[in-house]
């Protein structure tokens, strides 16, 4: 166990030596932290690029804010191959001495101090004069569109606020790494999305390394260059967006993904990346997108989204290949926008979401949708 | 006319809450709770009141107010005046328990004050808190005479240390620390450990944690356990009468003198007054000091 950690550790200081010169700014290598008999961390390693928005996205108790805290250095790990933070070793550096801030979920203001004393705190305490302290607050605060809030009191602000203001205070040493910890967790909706679009609209104009933890697949969505998923302690997939959406690894992802048709059964059949699955006699073809290689007569799961689904029959005229479910008509769901129909199919109950209301809903006997729409992915390793 | 009806309907609602609360006898215990309220506040201010009156008059070992004067207080201050010999013996004799008090107390204070910003900001956080804290709040409930006994069975007669300063410092810390660990707990258990990570986070040491984040948001905890510390060990006297090596502080000069009849037992009176009002003074300025501060900055904002 340590001879293989210690070889793994090796391999990638090669690995770190050779991308530094690519702008790797953070490297965090097998880390490990238990909570008593809980393993929050079970042997993750990260890196991120210069100026990436790179996002730990999981559900509570992943061990995404863990990890956020262990490379801010608040939390000490249980065991760590090493972490390097802008081409310097971190491994041991206590909170105080790393370059990085966070920007906290509840906001961690500083209640007995002013907005513009909270702002000037980092710089106070590396001993910044005082009327260069004030221009750099002001200038922070103008960054945060919040002019003119230098003397007031914490307590008087918004949450809004609040959050514009631990994003000034965190800015304001100008760290090599900002780290946010669900910042926008306490912030209702429409806040939230507001707040979004200016997180993404900042991190594109300081290109400042972004490091954001979020439970919300939305918000990852929307803002990441890059996204970690993580599950239980590990990393389940990482890659943009757009491949965590479309080609999810496994079927947990599909899930957290909300994917909402997901049909398990087992391999049939490998033509190169597409794989045929049969569930319930129903024979399906979609590409693999699943860990380890597929292996025929192995259990898999086909993921589809419902908007992705079409009623009705193929299109015969069709050149690509498409799957074909006979089905009775279910329930229909009123969503405002568009409507949610159950489909009533062997494999299961299935989601189609429908755009056009015209449809008349009871002649529907089946649905179809592009091979290529689906994926088929791994069972999730318990 | 549907705001008539209203009106109706709100006047009736009205009218028929007192009509209930009759019923069930509510007017006349609110009377009682009331005359019982003040007969209570009587009787502790009342006695303060006498005194301070009597103060003031000539006679007063007589028990009765009247013919005004100050004399008591000139012959404390400056053992001037008729009985100039002998008020002055009592005015220099009061002077060194009041200073000796005084020393005591502002000891008892700082020693309080550092013990609970020690113990107050962890004990929310360990693990066996509820005993722990059982533990601190012992001494509130061992009768004082018991544990001043105590203390000195086990410091006098087990340790065979000599009683002296150290010793009266030591028992009033002991009876003050409770109260002072108490007032620490009241801020301290909501202090967010979350700010601590922040200033770490943005490069603050440990020594500047503590002075710039900690003692800042605990200062009202931190005065209220000195003044605790300061006013309980000043007012002490079970503990000090068994741990004293022939000092004398203030309460046992008073209990002392109370208690004989002789001519200076009327300074008594001055004295107590004056020692009452420094302790009101003292409060009021230890709770603007401590609590005092956001109220003023809050105004300055406003203003701003």
């Amino acid at each position: 166990m340590n001879v293989a950690a210690n070889s793994e550790g090796a391999s990638s200081v090669d690995r770190g030596a050779a991308s530094s010169g690519d702008g790797q700014i953070l490297e965090v290598v097998n880390a490990i932290h238990r909570f008593g008999d809980v393993t929050a961390l079970d042997n993750v390693s990260i890196a991120a690029r210069r100026g990436e928005f790179l996002t730990l996205l999981g559900e509570s108790g992943s061990g995404k804010t863990t990890l956020l805290r262990i490379v801010a250095g608040l939390e000490r790990p249980t065991s760590i191959g090493r972490i390097t933070i802008d081409g310097a070793d971190a491994t041991f550096l206590p909170a105080n001495k790393r370059n990085t801030t966070t920007v906290f979920q509840h906001y961690a203001l500083f209640p007995h101090m002013s907005v513009g004393e909270n702002i000037e705190y980092g710089l106070r305490v590396r001993r910044i004069s005082k009327e260069e302290r004030k221009k750099r607050a002001e200038q922070a605060l103008e960054l945060m569109r919040l002019s003119g809030l230098y003397d007031r009191r914490v307590h008087q602000l918004s949450g809004g606020q609040k959050q514009r203001v631990a994003l000034a205070r965190a800015l304001v040493t100008e760290p090599a790494i900002l780290l946010l910890d669900e910042p926008l967790g306490a912030l209702d909706e429409k806040l939230r999305i507001d707040m979004q679009v200016e997180l993404k609209e900042l991190h594109e104009r300081l290109g400042l390394t972004f490091i954001y933890v979020t439970h919300s697949q939305e918000e990852a969505l929307t803002m990441s260059d890059r996204i970690i998923l993580m599950r239980r302690g590990r990393i389940v997939q990482e890659g943009p967006p757009a491949e965590i959406f479309d080609r999810p690894a496994t079927r947990f992802v599909a899930e957290f993904m909300n994917v909402e048709n997901l049909i398990e059964g087992s391999i049939r059949g490998v033509d190169r990346d597409q794989v045929t699955i049969e569930c319930a006699g129903q024979v399906m073809t979609g590409p693999w997108t699943g860990r380890s290689r597929p292996e025929v007569g192995a259990k898999a799961c086909l993921v589809i989204r419902a908007e992705r689904l079409k009623l009705g029959a193929p299109p015969t005229s069709s050149s690509e290949p498409v799957n074909h479910v006979p089905c009775r008509t279910g329930a229909t769901i009123y969503k405002g926008k568009y409507l949610d129909q159950m489909l009533e199919c062997p494999a299961g109950p299935i989601k189609a979401r429908i755009w056009d209301r015209a449809m008349p809903v009871e002649q529907i006997i089946g649905f179809w949708w592009r091979a290529a729409d689906s994926a088929v992915t791994s069972l999730d390793a318990e | 006319m549907t705001a008539l009806a209203e009106r109706g309907r709100i006047d009736g609602a009205v009218a028929r809450k007192p009509a209930r609360s009759q019923l069930i006898g509510e007017r006349w215990p609110t009377w009682g709770s009331v005359f019982i309220g003040y007969f209570v506040l009587a009787i502790i201010y009342f006695p303060i009141l006498w005194l301070m009156i009597l103060s003031i008059s000539a006679e007063p070992l007589t028990g009765f107010p009247g013919d005004w004067t100050l004399r008591w207080y000139d012959d404390m201050l400056y053992g001037t005046g008729q009985r100039e010999g002998e008020a002055y013996a009592v005015a220099g004799r009061v002077m060194e328990p009041l200073l000796l008090s005084l020393k005591i107390a502002a000891i008892t204070a700082a020693l309080c004050i550092v013990a609970s910003l020690v113990v107050g900001p962890i004990l929310p956080r360990v693990r066996f808190r509820g005993p722990m804290l059982l533990g601190f709040l012992m001494p509130l409930m061992v009768p004082g005479i018991v544990a001043s006994v105590s203390l000195f069975l086990f410091y006098r007669l087990g340790l065979h240390l000599k009683m002296g300063e150290w010793s009266l410092g030591l028992a009033h810390f002991i009876w003050a620390f409770p109260f002072a660990l108490l007032a620490m707990l009241v801020v301290s258990s909501r202090f967010d450990e979350r700010l601590l990570d922040a200033a770490a986070d943005l490069g603050a040491s440990r020594w500047e944690r503590f002075w710039q984040i900690q003692v800042p948001i605990l200062k009202p905890g931190i005065f209220a356990a000195g003044f605790f510390g300061f006013l309980l060990s000043f007012n002490e006297l079970p503990f000090s009468i068994f741990m004293r090596a022939g000092d004398i502080t203030l309460p046992i000069y008073l209990w002392i003198q109370s208690g004989a009849h002789n001519s200076s037992v009327p300074l008594i009176f001055a004295l107590s007054t004056l020692i009452t009002i420094a302790s009101i003074v003292l409060t009021f300025i230890a709770i603007r000091v401590a609590f005092g501060e956001p109220r003023a900055a809050k105004l300055k904002a406003k203003k701003a």
